[in-house]
């Protein structure tokens, strides 16, 4: 068990000259359960593949407790993955898959036994050990990845969308277990996943990436409160929180047909910067139905009702584009309004988060 | 950590739905009817010329006697076992196939394992390995006879003579060793593209998660990689040995089964009796004991074929 550190880490791949992951920079306490999570493509899986050490560091530095790995070979890192395809020994059994890389570490048998033993027993695959992994199902292939990174007890755990070829049940249910056994073993743990759900659930903190970059690294509930950026608060959440842009006149945003005041706070930011528009974002749930004299005034273009919730998707009034809806906003699923219908809508006051259009920086605190 | 069962569908749902119609007699023979006429040609090509060799292994025919034709029983057999000359070209056989297979299976696995890693100019070096596959087996016999053997201007005698060695009259001195170079030079590239069809049927997570256990890679090699090519060279092994068996251009333009009886094999043997001996009768039985075996090793090598689709999936 150990810290890892990313230094200024960056990959460029062969032939191209955007790096695929730029200048990452975390560090991951000791038993920490990580989360890196972002749109596909956004080089979670390079970043967690430098850490393994199955793609070179171009620059910077990788360190797990006080070694610099950089340059160490996969092997030598003492470091456990495991892979989206479970990537198990075809022509092994579900034992011998297990004890394989002990077997390399020259482990004595007695000691092998036992750990294979233990690890089938906590990951109840006792009656498989003797099974080929093309015998088992999808779930208990991924309990004997599983089972092969614990029996190593190695100083972390790498793993790549390990549950993205469960079935919808399944992976909520194996989601639980493996947070539950990360917490008993310990051991700190860096799992990537494109599931915003699953990085909230699982992750003590989560860091989100896109395009090669670091957004944010925070816990769960600080990158649902405040995130740091544009692309954070769109990006967690779901629904999506509603993000547009409005203009800013004497400090008053224009929204629809409805002038609100801004905070001092934003608009003393928005002079320091010089801008005359903001981007305001406000989650479903901040977002309430209320009276004809409050609010503003959208009209309905879709209902979506979910039993616990409904969801309401309206275009703001005034604004022209007609196609997609402009907000979205959560409500209490007993009293849908219809589709067509005017309704008027109040962002409750303290829950929007204002960005600059610029570089999407957060600008309120 | 355990899945609750009752969430773990896949491991009862595997088996396929049942066929809710079976088709009548009638529909099953329509649908084969066009199939007829191929059926009927392959058995034509295939089967008649069988029949005519066994019919003909059963009678004493001679073509430089004109006796009329006589069912003998199993006298050609008898007299074919017991040949000398006939067990020469068994052992022969056995010897030159085994020899060129697992010198060719050994060079094969080789170079796949070279050419599986990314290097500069690998099409090239894949397509200049392939080559010597892709010449008629009598031009390469000839080649090799004149620009590789020849004791005067051979190449191998200008190699060894670099290293003060030689001269070798390869044919006469060496005859076995000389056809078993030949024929491991045509078929490792066979064996070649079999083993890296297998090395780059392999998933590289695997491998990878292989690096990651600590293993290195004599012992991925080992443990992994071999496991995963064990059908391919079993294929490897079953295909050459079918084709090498039947090794006839070489032998014929090289050393003509010679020296003395040192290269004669099972289809030199039945060629010499049927065009030098015209002894049809016992060539044919000669040719049916071959066959015989050869469809031993043939129903081998359809298992292993079907094993490598049932294997992995
Ligand atoms: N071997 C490679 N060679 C060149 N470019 C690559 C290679 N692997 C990945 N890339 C590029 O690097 C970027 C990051 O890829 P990466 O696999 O890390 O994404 P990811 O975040 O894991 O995406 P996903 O969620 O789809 O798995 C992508 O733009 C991808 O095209
Ligand atoms: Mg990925």
């Amino acid at each position: 068990m150990a810290t890892i550190t990313y230094e200024a880490a960056t990959r460029f791949y062969p032939g191209s000259e955007r790096p695929a992951v730029d200048g990452l920079e975390i560090s991951i306490e000791d038993g920490e359960f990580l989360v890196l999570v972002g749109p596909s493509g956004c080089g979670k899986s390079t970043s967690l593949r430098m850490l393994a050490g199955l793609e070179d560091v171009d620059e910077g530095a990788i360190r797990i407790g006080d070694r610099d790995v950089t340059t160490l070979a996969p092997g030598r890192r003492d470091v456990a993955m495991v892979f989206q395809s479970y990537a198990l020994y075809p022509h092994m059994n579900v034992a011998e898959n297990m004890a394989f890389a002990l077997e390399m570490a020259k482990m004595p048998k007695q000691e092998r036994r036992r750990r294979v033993r233990e690890a089938a027993r906590i990951l109840d695959l006792e009656p498989f050990l003797d099974r080929k992994p093309k015998s088992l199902s999808g779930g208990q292939r991924q309990r004997v990845a599983m089972g092969r990174a614990i029996v190593r007890e190695p100083q972390a755990f790498l793993m790549d969308e390990p549950l993205s070829n469960l079935d919808a049940k399944l992976r909520v249910s194996t989601r639980s277990q493996i947070a539950a056994l990360q917490k008993r073993l310990g051991v700190t743990t860096v799992y990537v996943t494109h599931d915003q759900v699953e990085a909230m659930t699982m992750g003590d903190r989560v860091a989100v990436l896109n395009e090669g970059v670091l957004q944010q690294c925070d816990s769960p509930r600080a990158l649902y409160q405040r995130p740091a950026n544009a692309f954070v608060a769109g990006f967690i959440g779901s629904p999506a929180m509603n993000i547009r842009e409005f203009a800013v006149h004497d400090g008053h945003a224009r929204i629809g047909d409805r002038d609100v005041e801004v905070s001092d706070e934003l608009r003393a930011a928005l002079a320091d910067e010089g801008l005359d528009r903001v981007l305001l974002g406000f989650r479903p749930e901040s977002v309430d139905l209320v009276g004809p004299s409050e609010g503003f005034t959208a009209s309905v273009q879709l209902v979506e009702e979910l039993g616990a919730d409904a969801y309401l998707y309206c275009s703001i009034a005034g604004t022209d584009h007609a196609g997609d809806p402009d907000i979205v906003t959560r409500i209490d699923p007993a009293r849908p309004p219809r589709v067509g219908e005017t309704v008027h809508l109040r962002v409750r006051a303290g829950h929007e988060h204002a960005f600059s259009p610029v570089t999407g920086e957060r600008l309120s605190s | 950590m355990s899945a609750p069962p009752v969430v773990d569908g896949r491991a009862g749902g595997a088996a396929a739905p049942a066929r809710s119609t079976t088709p009548t007699a009638v529909e099953r023979l329509k649908r084969r009817i066009p199939l007829l006429p191929a059926l009927v040609l392959t058995i034509v090509l295939t089967q008649v010329p069988l029949l005519g060799t066994v019919y003909y292994s059963f009678h004493s025919r001679n073509l430089l006697r004109g006796d009329a034709i006589e069912f003998v029983w199993f006298a050609n057999y008898a007299d074919i076992l017991g040949d000398e000359h006939f067990r020469t070209a068994v052992l022969n056989t056995v010897v030159l196939t085994a020899s060129t297979v697992t010198l060719s299976i050994a060079l094969g696995v080789a170079l796949a394992v070279l050419l599986d890693k990314a290097f500069l100019g690998r099409s090239v070096v894949r397509t200049l390995l392939i080559t010597p596959f892709l010449v008629m087996p009598a031009v390469a016999a000839l080649l090799w006879k004149h620009a590789m053997f020849d004791p005067v201007y051979g190449l191998l005698n200008w190699f060894l003579s670099l290293v003060g060695v030689g001269p070798i009259d390869w044919i006469s001195e060496l005859p076995m060793f000389s056809i078993v170079l030949m024929m491991t030079w045509q078929w490792t590239p066979f064996m070649m593209l079999i083993v890296l069809a297998g090395l780059q049927s392999q998933s590289p997570e695997v491998l990878e998660a292989a690096k990651v256990d600590g293993a290195r890679a004599f012992a991925t090699f080992r443990r992994i990689t071999l496991p995963h090519l064990r059908r391919f060279i079993e294929l490897g092994i079953l295909l050459g040995s079918i084709f090498i068996v039947q090794t006839f251009d070489a032998i014929f333009l090289i050393t003509q089964g010679g020296p003395g009886q040192a290269t004669m094999n099972l289809p030199y043997f039945i060629y010499q009796r049927t065009f030098r001996a015209f002894e049809v009768g016992e060539s044919a039985a000669a040719g049916v004991i071959v066959v015989a075996g050869t469809i031993v090793i043939a129903i081998f090598a359809l298992r292993v074929i079907l094993n490598l689709f049932r294997e992995e999936g």
